[in-house]
C-alpha cells in the first residue's frame, strides 16, 4: 500500500539546514500494523506528516496505492487524504466548541456526505466505540480515555484504508491506554492499515512490525508477527 | 501589531472627538467677544396673518420713540440700526466695497468695540465713520487713518473718528467693517422721514442692552403691545414685540409659528452625539482588544503568582499598563489634531485655535484618559488576577464558553453606530441632491448681477443696457430691487377683484424692469414680459403661479391690483404676465407668492445681465467691465454669478454633509480596525481548530466561511438594530424641510451591502491567512 524510497525532508532556518528524513525507505502492506519508534527529533512526526499527506517531501518517492503522490499539490493531497486516511493524535485534537457527535461528523461533512447518511454513520461508529451515551457532551466534559475514543471514532468514521496514530496513548493512563490500543487492534483486524508512532515499547508490541529510527534514518526493523 | 491597532484606533477616535469638541466649544461660545452678552438683545416681533405667526427682527421706526418715552428706565442702551449694507469706500486711488451698519451713538460702547485709535463715541458727529482695523489697512496702508476723509458711495465725505479691532469671526457683527452714524443715515435717506411715523413700515432693526435690575422676560412682557398701542390699525396683525437675547441669536434662531424652535443648536447636538459615538467606538476597540489579549497572558499571570506576586500588585500592573497606552494614544491624538486642525477649519468654515491655555480642556482630557484606562484595564486587571496559577500553568485553564460574549455585544454596538451613521450620511446627501435637482424656474447659469446701490447709477440703466448689449458681452439686461436669490421686501395692503373678505396677504415684492422674463430665462405661463411697446407697463406687474393661486384670481391677465384697500391715490398695477415659480429663498421650502412690479422710484439694487453664450465668460466679463468702467470710473466693478449665489444656499447642509462623511468614514475605519484586531485574535485562538479541520479535509473556502460567518452574523444583527433607529431619526430630521426626499430602501441596501462588504474584506484577510497556513504548523502550536 505504501512504498517510500529515499525519502528526504529538510528544515531550513536562516543559517542551519536540519535533515529530518535522510534517504528513508520502507514499505507497508495493506492490512499491516506498523509501529515507528525512536528518540525525540529522529524524524518520526515528520514521516507521519508526509505519510498523512499533510507535508511534502523534499526528495525521494512516495507511492500510495501504486500512485506517486510526492509531487501532489495541496488540493490533490487534501482530496486523497480525506477519503483514505484517518488521524489519531496524542493530544486528541478535538474541537472544544463542538459536541462529541459534531466532532465525529466533521470528516463526513468535508467529504460531502448527506446529513441523513452522516447521522447513521456517526451513530454507528459511536456505538462501536461505546461512547454513544456521550454524544451531546463537549470534549472538556469527558475523561482523557473517552476523548481519545472520540478521536479514534472521528478517524475511522470515513472508513479510511489507513490510520496514522501519533502517540495515541501518550496522554492516557495505562487502563485507558490499553483500551485505545484494543480499539486499534480491532480496527486492524477488520482490515485497516495502521501506522503508529510511539515511545512506548508496550504499545509497540501490539504491532506486526517495529521500525526504529535515528537521525532521519531507519536503524532496525523487527517483525513481531 | 495589537499595540499599533490599539493605540492608533484609540488615538484617531480621541482626535476626532477632540476636533468635534473644539467645534462644539466654538459654537457654544459664539458671541463671547461681547462682554455684555447676557444683557444684550435684539427687538423682534411676531405678526400673524391668516393664522400663521411669523417672527422677524424687522421693526418700525416709531418703536424707538415709544421705547425711549415709556420704557427708557429698563434699558442701558437703545440702539437703532440699519441693515448691514455694502458701500463703496474711497480714499485717493483706492476704492473698496465693504459692508457695515448705520447705528446710534451708544453702539460702540454696547458692543464693547476695541478701539485702537480715536474715540469710543466716534458716531457723535454727523459726518463721521468708524472703521475696522482691516478696512483701515486696506484703505490707508501704514498711514494713520484717524482724521482722514473717506468718500462713501461716491457721494458723501466722512471723517474717520475711530479704528476698532476686527470683531472675531465667531461673533455676530463680525462682518461689520464700518459704522456710520444713524443720524447721517436718517439725513441722507429721505424715505426715513416718512417712516418716522409709520408703524407699518418694518424696515429697521433695534438692539438694546437691558439694565441689571431687570430681566429680558420682564421687559418683553412690558413692551409686548407697544405697536398695537402706537397704531391700533396694526392690531389686525396682532403684533407682539419681544427681546431676543444675544445668547440665542446664533444657536436658537428658528421660530415656528411664533414659538422658538431651535436652530443651529440641533447641529451641535448632532455632532456632539457623533463625537461621543466615535469615541465610544474607539474605546470599545480598546477594551475589546485589551481583554482579548489579556487571555493570552494567563500564563504570565500564573508565573507571576507562583513566584509570589500579590493580587493587588497584578491589578496595579494591568491598570498602569492600560493607563500608559491610553496616555500614549492621547499624545498621538494631540498630534493628529494639530496636524488636521487647519483642514478641519476649512471643512467647517471655522477659525478654531488649539486651546493650549484652556484649563477646562486639559481637565476634561485627563478625566477621559483616566476613565478609558480604568474601563479598558479593569476587566483584565480583576479577571486575570483571579486565575488559579496551578490550573493556568498546567494548561488545563480554559476561558469560559461565554467569555467572548461581551466582546460580541461590543462589536454589535460598534457596527450599529457605524451603520446608523452610514444611513444618516446617505440621507443627508440624498436630501441635498434632491433639493439641488429641484427645478429653480429660471436659467441661473450665465447670469450675473452687478450691485448698483449708490445714486450715481440712478436713471442710467437703459443707457447701460444698450452699451452692455452693444459690447457683445451680454445679450439682455434687466434691473432688480433685490438680489435674484433673496427676498428683500414683503408687502401687504393690496386690493383686487375677488379678494376674500378679511384676507391678510403677504407677498414677496421685487421691482424689475424690461426684459425681466427674457434675461432670467423665466417660463411664462400666461401673458407677456414687460415691454417698451406698452407705455402703460410703467404700472404693470407680473405674478408667479403661486401668487395667482394664493390671491385666488381667475383669468389674471389684464386685471388690476390696487395699492390700498381704501380710496386709491396711486395708479393700479395691471397684471401683464404670470410666470412659473422661481426659487428665490430656501430650496427646501415652497416658493412664496411673489409680485414682480415694474421699477418705480428708481428702486434698483442690481443690474442683472444674461452673458453672451457665444463668448467665454472671461471675455464677456472683460467687455462688461469695460462698459462699466467707462461710465463709472471711480466705482469698482463688482459682480456675482447667480448660480454661485444660489449654490450658497446649500452651504450649511453641505457642511453638515461633509463633516458627517468624514466622521462616518472615521467611525467605519475605527470599527474595522477593531474588527481586524479581533479577527486576527480569533484566528490565532482557533489555530488548532483550523489545523484539525484542515487535516480532516476542510478546504480554504470552507475555513474562510467558518471564520467570517461569526463576524457577519454580528454585523447583520447590528444592521437589524441600526436600520429602524436610523429610519426614525432621519425621518424626523427630514421633517424640517418642506421640500424633502424620503428615506428610501436603497439607502438601507447600500448601507447594509457596504457594511457587509467592508466586514468581509476586513475579516477575510485574517481568515484566509489562517486557513492557508500549513496544518502541520498549526498543530505544532500545541
Amino acid at each position: 500500500m505504501i512504498q517510500i524510497t529515499d525519502l528526504e525532508k529538510f528544515y531550513k532556518t536562516e543559517e542551519v539546514q536540519t535533515i529530518a528524513l535522510n534517504k528513508l525507505s520502507f514499505n507497508v502492506k495493506e492490512g499491516e500494523f506498523v509501529a515507528i519508534m525512536g528518540p525525540s527529533g529522529c524524524g518520526k512526526s515528520t514521516l507521519l506528516n508526509i505519510l498523512g499527506l499533510l507535508d511534502d517531501p523534499d526528495g525521494g518517492s512516495f507511492m500510495f496505492n501504486g500512485t506517486e503522490v510526492a509531487g501532489y499539490n495541496e488540493r490533490k493531497r487534501s482530496e486523497l487524504r480525506k477519503h483514505n486516511i484517518g488521524f489519531v493524535f496524542q493530544s486528541f485534537n478535538l474541537i472544544d466548541e463542538l459536541t462529541v457527535f459534531e466532532n465525529v461528523e466533521l470528516p463526513l461533512i468535508y467529504t460531502g456526505v448527506k446529513p441523513v447518511e452522516r447521522k447513521k454513520q456517526v451513530e454507528a461508529v459511536l456505538e462501536k466505540m461505546q461512547i454513544m451515551h456521550r454524544r451531546n457532551h463537549f470534549p472538556q466534559q469527558l475523561s482523557g480515555g473517552q476523548q481519545q475514543r472520540v478521536a479514534v471514532a472521528r478517524a475511522v468514521v470515513n472508513n479510511p484504508k489507513l490510520i496514522l496514530a501519533d502517540e495515541p496513548t501518550g496522554n492516557l493512563d495505562s487502563t485507558n491506554g490499553n483500551e485505545v490500543m484494543d480499539l486499534l487492534i480491532d480496527l486492524n483486524e477488520a482490515g485497516t492499515t495502521i501506522i503508529m508512532v510511539t515511545h512506548s515499547e508496550h504499545d509497540a508490541k501490539y504491532s506486526h512490525r517495529i521500525i526504529r529510527m535515528l537521525d532521519g534514518q531507519k536503524v532496525t526493523e523487527n517483525i513481531l508477527a | 501589531m495589537y499595540s499599533i491597532i490599539n493605540i492608533s484606533g484609540l488615538a484617531i477616535g480621541m482626535a476626532a472627538t477632540m476636533l468635534i469638541g473644539l467645534w462644539i466649544y466654538d459654537e457654544l461660545n459664539y458671541n463671547n467677544h461681547f462682554k455684555d452678552k447676557t444683557t444684550i438683545a435684539q427687538i423682534f416681533q411676531h405678526e400673524s396673518s391668516n393664522n400663521i405667526i411669523e417672527t422677524s427682527p424687522a421693526i418700525p421706526r416709531p418703536l424707538e420713540f415709544a421705547l425711549r418715552q415709556d420704557y427708557n428706565d429698563n434699558f442701558k442702551h437703545i440702539i437703532m440700526s440699519s441693515w448691514e449694507q455694502p458701500r463703496y469706500l474711497n480714499f485717493g486711488e483706492t476704492t473698496i466695497y465693504r459692508t457695515g451698519n448705520a447705528m446710534q451713538e451708544g453702539a460702540p460702547e454696547m458692543l464693547n468695540l476695541d478701539i485702537i485709535s480715536g474715540e469710543k463715541n466716534g458716531l457723535k458727529e454727523m459726518n463721521s465713520i468708524m472703521i475696522s482695523e482691516s478696512t483701515a489697512k486696506t484703505l490707508f496702508g501704514s498711514e494713520t487713518a484717524l482724521g482722514k476723509i473717506i468718500k462713501v458711495n461716491n457721494e458723501d465725505d466722512l471723517v474717520v473718528t475711530a479704528v476698532y479691532k476686527d470683531i472675531p469671526s465667531n461673533n455676530s457683527f463680525s462682518d461689520m467693517e464700518y459704522l456710520i452714524p444713524w443720524k447721517f443715515y436718517v439725513t441722507t435717506q429721505p424715505w426715513l422721514e416718512n417712516a418716522k411715523d409709520s408703524w407699518g413700515n418694518n424696515s429697521f432693526q433695534a438692539f438694546v442692552q437691558i439694565n441689571e435690575n431687570t430681566t429680558m422676560e420682564a421687559i418683553s412682557a412690558k413692551i409686548k403691545d407697544v405697536k398695537k398701542i402706537g397704531d391700533p390699525s396694526e392690531a389686525e396683525f396682532n403684533p407682539e414685540m419681544f427681546l431676543f437675547p444675544m445668547e440665542d441669536w446664533y444657536l436658537r434662531s428658528d421660530f415656528e409659528n411664533g414659538v422658538q424652535s431651535g436652530g443651529r443648536i440641533e447641529n451641535v447636538w448632532l455632532f456632539g452625539i457623533i463625537g461621543l459615538f466615535v469615541l465610544l467606538l474607539a474605546c470599545i476597540n480598546f477594551v475589546n482588544l485589551s481583554t482579548a489579549r489579556s487571555e493570552k497572558r494567563a500564563t504570565e499571570v500564573g508565573i507571576r503568582k507562583s513566584i509570589g506576586s500579590q493580587r493587588s500588585q497584578l491589578i496595579f500592573q494591568f491598570l498602569s499598563e492600560s493607563f500608559l497606552i491610553v496616555l500614549l494614544s492621547f499624545v498621538v491624538a494631540l498630534g493628529i489634531v494639530l496636524l488636521f486642525l487647519n483642514g478641519f477649519n476649512n471643512l467647517a468654515s471655522k477659525a478654531i485655535e488649539f486651546p493650549w491655555s484652556n484649563i477646562q480642556f486639559w481637565l476634561v482630557s485627563l478625566l477621559f484618559v483616566v476613565i478609558t484606562s480604568v474601563l479598558a484595564g479593569s476587566y483584565p486587571a480583576l479577571y486575570l488576577s483571579s486565575f488559579n496559577p496551578v490550573a493556568v500553568l498546567k494548561g488545563t485553564f480554559k476561558s469560559g464558553r461565554y467569555s467572548s460574549l461581551p466582546r460580541k455585544v461590543l462589536v454589535v454596538a460598534q457596527f450599529t453606530v457605524s451603520a446608523a451613521l452610514i444611513i444618516g450620511t446617505l440621507v443627508v446627501m440624498n436630501q441635498i441632491q434632491f433639493s439641488k435637482d429641484r427645478p429653480v424656474g429660471y436659467e441661473k447659469e450665465g447670469l450675473i448681477q452687478i450691485p448698483v446701490m449708490s445714486s450715481e447709477f440712478l436713471g442710467k440703466h437703459e443707457v447701460m443696457r444698450t452699451q452692455f448689449i452693444a459690447s457683445g458681452g451680454a445679450t439682455s439686461m434687466t434691473t432688480l430691487s433685490g438680489p435674484t436669490t433673496e427676498v428683500w421686501s414683503n408687502r401687504s395692503g393690496y386690493n383686487w377683484e375677488g379678494k376674500p373678505v378679511g384676507f391678510q396677504e403677504d407677498l414677496a415684492y421685487t421691482n424689475v424692469n424690461y426684459d425681466f422674463v427674457e434675461t432670467l430665462g423665466l417660463k411664462l405661463i400666461e401673458g407677456r414680459d414687460f415691454s417698451r411697446e406698452f407705455a402703460t407697463d410703467s404700472n404693470a406687474v407680473i405674478l408667479n403661479k403661486t401668487a395667482v393661486k394664493y390671491m385666488n384670481i381667475t383669468n389674471p391677465i389684464g386685471k388690476y391690483i390696487r395699492d390700498s384697500d381704501t380710496e386709491d391715490p396711486f395708479t393700479p398695477l395691471k397684471i401683464v404676465g404670470v410666470i412659473d415659480d422661481m426659487i428665490v429663498q430656501s430650496p427646501y421650502s415652497p416658493v412664496k407668492q411673489a409680485m414682480y412690479v415694474f421699477e418705480q422710484y428708481g428702486n434698483i439694487a442690481y443690474y442683472c445681465l444674461r452673458l453672451n453664450p457665444n463668448k467665454s465668460t472671461s471675455d464677456n466679463l472683460a467687455l462688461i467691465e469695460g462698459v462699466f468702467k467707462k461710465n463709472f470710473p471711480n466705482t469698482p466693478f463688482d459682480y456675482q454669478f447667480v448660480d454661485e449665489e444660489y449654490g450658497a444656499k446649500f452651504r450649511s447642509e453641505e457642511r453638515i454633509a461633509s463633516l458627517a462623511r468624514v466622521f462616518t468614514a472615521l467611525a467605519i475605519f475605527i470599527s474595522c480596525l477593531g474588527l481586524f484586531g479581533l479577527a486576527s485574535f480569533v484566528a490565532e485562538q482557533r489555530t488548532k481548530e483550523i489545523g484539525v479541520r484542515k487535516v480532516l479535509g476542510a478546504s480554504i473556502s470552507q475555513l474562510w466561511l467558518l471564520l467570517s460567518k461569526d463576524f457577519i452574523t454580528l454585523v447583520v444583527i447590528a444592521l437589524l438594530i441600526a436600520s429602524p433607529i436610523a429610519y426614525y431619526v432621519m425621518g424626523q430630521w427630514l421633517q424640517k424641510f418642506s421640500y424633502r426626499t424620503s428615506v428610501t430602501w436603497d439607502v438601507f441596501a447600500i448601507a447594509c451591502f457596504g457594511a457587509l462588504i467592508i466586514t468581509l474584506i476586513t475579516v477575510s484577510f485574517q481568515a484566509i491567512k489562517a486557513a492557508a497556513a500549513n496544518p502541520v504548523k498549526s498543530l505544532r502550536t500545541e
